[in-house]
This record gives structure tokens, sequence and C-alpha cells, in this order.
């Protein structure tokens, strides 16, 4: 309820360890004493917290350290202090069951002592040998040009100018809030101990482990933000637990180098605010026992506000809406109330939406499945389908997946072998996506996206059934599905052209444009190709521009009165030479401009035998028809020979004629 | 004459060389055709051998070389001269057609074709209980239905769809959300990068921030599409996912109308008898922040595997839109306040279909495919 998740629970001995998520915002509940203080607030209980005295011996510790600060950019506060004649040993059973218990590795009394408090106060600290210390000094500082450190994961590491570092009176002894150095770590010689309980900047510290690649529990802590305050009481702390297992004694006083106190600015907290970002009203008693509970100082303001100073462990809160936050998750945000709240009423039309949906609903209609691929692909498969330049990832997870797709094809095919290899062969899919190019850039300078749709298409269109024989897809097939869809959109008459890709079996690629534009390629996948990609049967394949086919209106819809006369069906048995396509017959017949011409198709071609050599034949039929009459056979016969007259400037003939 | 003596005889003998004589001869045979299909038809109601019945109207008229189609082939149109044999040919051809759709087709619907039924039922008549001619349709993918089943409860709170790059700018997607590369959180987002300033948008929510500075306020968005993060695959994580997030920009905005409306969306998303639970969470972008976590549909809340026995589901995170990223969107926070939420499609369209691993969407096997 709190806000911090329990991911487990388990038994430890008769204590129970309990797997808390915290927030990358709540540093102070990386600790038992934070979490305690959310528990006692959240369920009103008192907040009590761990007693603990030092004893120290008559000796002050400034005449065993000298510690001075010369980047107080990099560091507000150090305290620093010694522990004499300790003996490292391992610690005791019930030191080490702890450490256990929450997933820490007991190693000695000193370094258990740390990581102890580090888990208890959630404050990192970090103990020196004092004899390795040279000149018994602590400088914290950035490193120098060229200085090296070897950190006690047993690396060397090169420094740069701006890792913050604990030096002593020559050289870099620790990563600030990272990690000590090899050369000062506690070992079983160690007989003094230099404790060091700092403030590190959270943004230098973050900079100074990314730029090692270091994470560690203490850099984990100190990058969300430590408690100044809490400085001082975890050497204390510490240094008790020390000379407690390790017998050694706590000279007299702490190094305490804070010389620019942080002070926390009052934020003002209006109750009309907490009532416009929650929606009620929480009552006065209740945010000031609930701000208290949690550490904040809270006073009354002028006319219904609040002043609030927040606690030195809370640098996660800044403004009155964080306040607002607080006073949310002590009230419940299940106790708070609900509203639906609708946007003001628009009349506004998604016509990209609507467009999308007639696309898709066409595609499935025609038996195409809908299928999503990965966007990421090996570029050098890429290049093989297109030569616009693919976006390339700086860090990619595999070379197999270290680019932005710039064309949809290679998908596709690994889609159609996806299937193929697992018996399924009669396929027909399409994928509505992205490609990504360098090639070309946004008004932002961003790499250009273009939204594609690709279609896939093998193996049978019409399957064997107790009524009908099986017949396998073809071009046309492809073509007619693409048709089809067009003439879902105001596409005009969309042009066709013959144009092989590179990807294309040679003689079987086309696209269709509109407007100048190219608004879909298709054809064969090339037999070599289909080989490489083991797709052991003829595969089709067409990329459709979205960004322009979306631009198209859809079919615009209006009401042409049905003719009221028949219609007369005219058969031409063409004969006509092979050098002239269909495109051509189509071209010649609309330019006649005949009124009473509905339409007209193809309805048989063949070649061969019976013909003259060099021709084929090709039966036109014909539907005409008049608004306002019955035409006669004399109409349509004139028809018939107009149509004929436009047709022989290309050498067509009517068949026995 | 009979239509039978008419076909024995060739056009001229008919004398009939005028081209309306021709049309009204082929409807006189079209209608000779119709009347005998019905009065077939009248018999076989009452009759149990109508499958040999329709046979002998078969031959009648579509036998090869001795029907009447056959003969009419022949006689009118073969024997006509080459000259007029267009407007011929185009009467013989709808007649064919007509004969063959009448006969052929309505009188012995499983004898269309020689196949293996049609023969074994030439005696008997078709057998009903075959399976029709289906044709298959084609499928929608998962992913997109949810999508569109989400988009629609917005759009029916009158919310737009809004859309962005997926290349995006890292002040965009890190920044202008108040995540800083100098804070922690940002590690929270295992991001793959193009270079220092662009990367795979790792959430939706730089949607967000082109709608504010593009629209202004009010605004009601919601925001579907394609994220990236650098993330080894496994049962629920997959480098490639798809996001939704909604956005609510008003001035009177509240922590209610966040609770309210994402109950109201579970409750049209999993059934109206849906609880919703909130809990405190943390997103640098949000402020205050939350998680809303839905009572299991599985087992009502009862507990079972899904849920992992304790009858909730977490479904999204959700927040009052932090005062300084509307700020960075150009609206004024002491005048408008928003709400947010984002979650994960294909997690829920694995929560609606039981589907076990987020690596079956991606894989494109029809088998999969097919079930939706
Ligand atoms: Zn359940």
């Amino acid at each position: 309820m709190l806000g911090l998740g329990v991911a487990s629970s388990i038994a430890a001995g008769a204590d129970q360890v309990l797997d808390l998520e915290v927030t990358t915002n709540r540093p102070d509940c990386l600790g038992h004493l934070g979490v305690a203080r959310e528990v006692a607030a959240a369920f009103e209980r008192e907040f009590v917290r761990p007693v603990y005295s030092v004893r120290e011996t008559g000796k002050s510790v400034h005449e065993a350290i000298k510690i001075g600060i010369s980047d107080l950019e990099g560091c507000a506060r150090y305290c620093g202090r010694v522990i004499e004649n300790v003996e490292v040993r391992p610690s005791p059973e019930w030191m080490a069951r702890r450490l256990e218990a929450v997933g820490v590795r007991p190693i000695n009394n000193v370094a258990d002592a740390t990581n102890y408090v580090l888990m208890e106060l959630g404050h990192p600290l970090h103990a020196f040998d004092l004899a390795h210390l040279r000149g018994a000094r602590i400088d914290v500082r950035r490193a120098r040009a060229g200085e090296k450190l070897q950190t006690l994961d047993g690396v060397d590491r090169e420094l740069s100018k701006a890792d913050l570092v604990i030096a002593d009176a020559e050289r870099a002894v620790a990563l600030a809030g990272v990690m000590g150095g090899a050369d000062s770590e506690i070992t079983s010689a160690t007989r003094h101990v230099m404790l060091e309980s700092a403030w590190f900047e959270p943004v230098i510290v973050r900079r100074t482990a990314k730029r090692h690649a270091l994470h560690t529990e203490a850099s984990h802590r100190f990058e969300r933000g430590m408690d100044i305050m809490m400085a001082r009481g975890a050497v204390d702390r510490t240094a008790a637990l020390i000379a407690e297992l390790s017998g050694g004694q706590v000279l007299a006083g702490v190094v305490d180098v804070y010389p620019l106190r942080r002070i926390r600015s009052t934020i003002v907290l209006r109750s009309s605010e907490i009532r416009r970002i929650l929606g009620t009203d929480v009552e006065g008693p209740e945010v000031i026992r609930d701000l208290t509970a949690l550490g904040f100082s809270i006073e009354p303001g002028p006319e219904a506000t609040w002043h609030v100073v927040p606690p030195s462990f809370r640098l996660d809160v800044e403004r009155e809406v964080d306040l607002i936050e607080e006073v949310a998750r002590l009230h419940g945000y299940d106790a708070l109330p609900m509203r639906v709240r609708a946007a003001p009423p628009s009349a506004e039309r998604d016509l990209g939406r609507e467009r999308e949906l007639e696309i898709s609903s066409t595609l499935r209609a025609l038996g195409y499945r809908e299928i999503i691929v990965p966007s990421m692909v090996d570029p050098g498969e890429n290049a093989r389908f297109t030569d616009a330049e693919p976006v390339r990832l700086m860090n990619p997870l595999t070379e197999d997946a270290s680019a932005m797709r710039s064309t949809a094809v290679p998908g596709m095919l690994r889609a159609l072998r996806w299937n193929l290899d697992r018996g399924q062969t009669d396929l027909r899919f399409f994928e509505s996506g992205k490609i990504y190019t360098t090639s070309a850039r946004t008004s932002e300078g961003l790499p250009a996206e273009y939204r594609v749709l690709t279609l896939g298409a093998t193996g049978l269109q019409r399957p064997a059934s107790v009524h009908d024989t099986a017949r396998p897809l073809d071009f046309f097939d492809l073509k007619g599905d693409l048709e089809t869809l067009l003439a879902g959109f105001e596409s005009g008459r969309p042009e066709f052209a013959a144009e092989d890709l590179r990807y294309h079996e040679p003689g079987s690629g086309g696209r269709y444009f509109a407007n100048g534009e190219v608004l879909a390629r298709f054809g064969q996948l090339h037999h070599e190709l289909a080989r490489e990609y083991k797709l052991r049967q003829p595969i089709y394949l067409a990329e459709i521009g979205l960004e322009c086919l979306l631009g198209l209106n859809l079919r615009a819809r209006h009401f042409r009165a049905i003719p009221r006369y028949p219609a007369v069906e005219r058969d031409l048995s063409l004969l006509v030479p092979e050098s002239v396509v269909y495109r051509q017959i189509e071209e010649a017949v609309s330019a006649v401009k005949l009124a009473e011409l509905q339409g007209f198709r193809a309805v048989d071609r063949f070649a061969g035998r019976s013909l003259p050599a060099g021709h084929y034949s090709l039966l036109l039929r014909m539907v005409l028809q008049s608004p306002d009459r019955t035409l006669t056979g004399e109409e349509a016969d004139a028809a018939s020979r107009q149509i004929m007259a436009a047709l022989e400037p290309l050498g067509i003939q009517l068949r026995g004629a | 004459m009979t239509i039978d003596e008419k076909a024995a005889k060739t056009l001229d003998e008919l004398g009939l060389a005028d081209s309306n004589g021709v049309g009204e001869l082929f409807a006189e045979v079209r209608a000779a055709i119709e009347c005998e299909v019905d009065s077939f038809r009248r018999r076989e109601a009452s009759d149990s051998d109508s499958a040999c019945e329709a046979k002998t109207l078969r031959d009648r008229w579509l036998a090869r070389g001795h029907g009447l189609i056959a003969q009419i082939d022949q006689n009118w149109l073969k024997a006509t001269p080459k000259e007029s044999r267009g407007m011929v040919g185009a009467e013989f051809n709808r007649l064919r057609q007509y004969a063959t759709s009448q006969i052929d087709v309505d009188s012995l619907p499983g004898a269309r074709k020689t196949t293996s039924a049609a023969r074994g039922e030439a005696a008997r008549g078709p057998d009903l209980t075959l399976p029709g001619n289906q044709r298959e349709l084609g499928s929608i993918h998962p992913v997109t239905r949810v999508q569109r089943e989400l988009e629609d409860i917005f759009i029916g709170l009158g919310f737009r769809i809004e859309t962005g790059p997926e290349i995006e700018s890292v002040y965009n997607n890190f920044d202008a959300l108040n995540i800083p590369e100098s804070h922690p959180s940002r590690d929270d987002w295992d991001t793959l990068y193009i270079d220092s300033t662009t990367l795979l948008r790792t959430h939706t929510s730089p949607v967000q921030i082109r709608a504010m500075r593009k629209h202004g306020a009010p605004l009601y968005i919601v925001t579907p599409g394609k994220c990236y993060r650098n993330e080894n695959p496994d049962a629920t994580h997959s480098a490639m996912f798809h996001q939704i997030e909604g956005l609510a920009v008003d001035t009177d905005i509240t922590f209610a109308d966040l609770k309210g409306t994402l109950d109201f969306f579970a409750k049209k998303f999993f059934g109206e008898r849906t609880r919703t639970r909130f809990q405190p969470s943390f997103f640098p972008f949000t402020e205050p922040s939350g998680e809303m976590a839905a009572s299991c549909p599985f087992c009502g809340g009862q507990g079972c595997r899904t849920c992992k026995e304790s009858g909730w589901i977490e479904l999204m995170g959700c927040g009052m839109v932090h005062p300084d990223v509307l700020r960075h969107g150009g609206i004024d926070p002491e005048r408008y306040s928003g709400w947010a939420f984002g979650l994960g499609i294909e997690r829920f369209a694995m929560l609606k279909y039981d589907i076990g691993e987020i690596q079956n969407f991606f894989q494109s096997d029809v088998r999969f495919l097919k079930q939706f």
C-alpha cells in the first residue's frame, strides 16, 4: 500500500526476509531504518531508532588522521573516525547469519560492520587500513591526469580527471562512493582502521561509476541521493560496532568536514492544490500527522496552507506536488474518489483509422492473415533487397538484429519459410509496419520512417475439395488482390507498368502507380533467392506504400440510377498480333468513348494450332446499355463496328472475318 | 416446329438471315429450357427417382455431340457464314452459359464436376451432408485485435489516436519526461541507441510530448505503437513490443478522473465484475504515480496460476502528469492538470487469449494466426 512492493517473503530462522521493490526515487528505503519509518507512519505506530553509544579512548582522532575536501562540488560532507588495535577476524555467528539473510557474504568483522550498517541505516561506509594511508591524510579531490588505481575487484583503472577520488597524501586510494582501493583494503594484518562516512554528489558518483562500468551497493545509493545528516550517525554506529566485534579502541571525536551546511528549502502546500490534484479534500490534521510521521516538519501558514520542510533523507521531495503524493500515499489511493471523465464532445472523424480498417478488412476477406515481424534485422540480408541504408544500432543485442530494416521483404520471407518448414504450404500474409532509413531525414533530422504494407502469398489459390479441383496461386491472383484493394480507394485508374525489382524473377514484376506516385510493386520472388531461403514453391510478394495509399480517400459513394432498359452483350472474337498487349486494347476501346459501353472484359484468350502464326485469340465481352431505350441489334452491331475500327490500327481483326 | 426440330435445321433453312429473328429464336430456346427445368423441379419434389430424370434432362440438352446445345452449335452457329457469325456467336455463348447454369448446376448440384462424390451420387442424388464450398477468411493479428479493442474503449470516451516516430530523440524519450541522464531512473529503461542523441523509443510517451506541443490543452489522446528495449527475449520479454498510453489534460482533471476512467476501462475490457486496486509507485513523469491492478479475470480474485494465487493482476502504470512534463509540452501546470497511463498490449493479449509466450506473436506461425 506504500509503494514498496513485496516481491517475496522467505523465512530465515526466526526472522522473515522480505524482498522489497524499492523505486529509484526512494533511496531512504534502501535500509531497515527507512522501511521502518514508512511502516510506522502507515500503521500509525511509534518509530524507534536503534540505540548505540560509542566508548572513546583518550587519544584524539585528530592526532591520527587529517581530512580535507578539495572538491566541495563532489563531496559536501566527510566524517572520519579511527579505531585502533583491531583484531581482524571472522564475525560472530549472529552477525554472519543476519548478513547472509539479506544476501551479503560475511568477510571479516570490520568489513561486516560497515555492511551491517549499510543494511541497517542505509548509509554506505568504507573502512581503510590506516597504515596504508600515506601521510595519514585524506583528501577528496578529482583524479589527476594519468592517475591509476587498483580497485578492490583487482582491476587496474586509468582514472579520468572527472572522477571523484579519495586520496591520501600521495595518490588515489578509492573511487569516491563507488569502490575502495586494493592497497588500503582491510586485511588480517590491519591494526588501525580509518572509517569513512561521507556524502557524495549523486550525479558525480553516477558518472564515475558509469565511466568504470561499476555498479556497487555504495554507488547504487549515492547516485540516488543519501542522507547528509546520516553521515555522522552512521560513522558513530559503525565505529561502536567495530569496537565491539574486534576489541579495538575508538579514538576520541570525529573528523567531521562539513563546511557548507545544506538546508532544505520550505515548500508551501496549499489545501486547494491537494483538492485540485486529488479531487478530494484531505483534512488538515491528517495532513499534519502523515507528513510529521514521515519526518517532515510542518507549520501552518496563512489561508489554508502549510509550510513544509522535507527531511534530509528525502531529496526526492522538492515540489508541492511531491508533498501531495505523500499525502495521497498515506491516505491510501484506494480511499480516494473515482469519477469517469470523457473528453469534450467532438465530431472529428479519424479518417486515417477508417482507411486502415478498410485495408485490413479487405485483406482479411481476401484470405490474408496479418503478421507482425521484428523491425530489427541483419543489415547484410537487408542490403540484398534494397539500396536504402538501414538505421544501425549503436548497442545491438546481436549482429542479426543490429539495424532497423529499410525493407520489409526479408521479414516476410522468413515468416513464409517458418511455415513452409513446418508443413504449412498455403499461405497468404500481410504485414503493416514501418521501414527506416538514414538515406533520408525528417524535418527534425531523425532517420526517415515510412509505413509499408507487405503481402506474401504462396501455395494453392483454391484447395482440392470434393466439389472442386485444386488450383495453384499465380501472379494474377496477387495482381487481382491488389486491384481489389486499390478499388476501395479513390485511386483513379491506377496504371500498371512491368518492372522487375532486384529480387523479382525476371519478367515477373510489375507496379501500380497513381498520380505519379508508386502505390505498389509486386511480382514473383527470384528463383535463386527462393532456393537460398529454402522456399520450394513459387512465392509472390507485394510492397505497398502506405503513406501513399492512406493519403487517398476511400471510394466515394454516390448513387446512379439503375438502368431501366436491358443490357445487350456482344462478344468480339479477336485475332490479335502477339506484339499487342491487353493494355493497348483496353486503351483503344476506352478511347472510343462510346456512351452505351457499360464495360468490357477479356473472357478467353488462347494461342496456337488453328490460328495464323504470330497471333493469339482474345474473346472480348462488351456490355452495351442505354439509359433511355432498349438497344436494337443494329445499334449493338454499330457499336461493335466502331470498336473494331479502333482496334484495327493495332492489327487486330475479327476471327473468321 | 418443336425446339428439337428447329435445332436440327440451319438458320438459313429456318429463313432467319435477319438478326432480330435470331435473337427471338435464342429467346425461344431459353424459354424452353426454363420450362423444362421448372417442370422437372415440380416432379422432383414428389418423385424419388429425380436423379435419373435429371440425368435424362441433362443428356437431352448438354450431352456431347447429340445434345440440343451441341446441335445448335453445329447447325446454327457453325453453319452460319463467318461474316454474320459474331451476333450468333454472342447469342450462342449466352445460351450455352444459361443452359449450363440451369441444368448442370441447379438440377444436379453434386454433379457439377465428375468428382468422386458426383460419380457416387449420379444414382442417388447429391449428398447434402457434404461440407459447403468454404472460402477461408484471413485473420487479424491478436496484438492488433487487442490494440483496436483498447483504442475503441477510449475512442468511446472521446479520446483521439496520436502516433509518432519509433526512432526518437533522446530528449523527447527521456529529458522532456523528467528522466535526465544524470538520474538513475534512466537505467530503468534498457535502451537501444542509434547515436548519442537518437534512440529507439522505449515507450510511446514521447508522442505525449509531441501531442502537447502540437495541440495544447485540452487534450485527450491514446498513443499506440511499437517500442523497443535492449532486452534478451524470454517468455514475457521481447526487444520489440507494443504499448498504448493514454493522456488527458484539461482544467479540473484530478486523481479521481484517473482512477474512475481506468476502472471503467478495466471493466469494459475484462468484464463488468472486474474490481481495480491502485497502489503508489514511481515514474519520473508522473506525480503522484501509481500501479493499477485488476481482480484476476481467470479466477475472479480467488487465486489461480495466472495471478500467482494473489487474486490480482498488475495491469499498468499511471499517475498525474508531472508539472515539469506539462511544462515541457508547453502547457501551464498551474492552470491545467492531467493524468496518464501506459500498458503493454502483448500482456493484455496474453491475458485475454491465455497465451503463455510472447514470442508466439512474432513467429508468424499460421497455426497460431488461424486461432484469431
Ligand atoms: Zn487468478
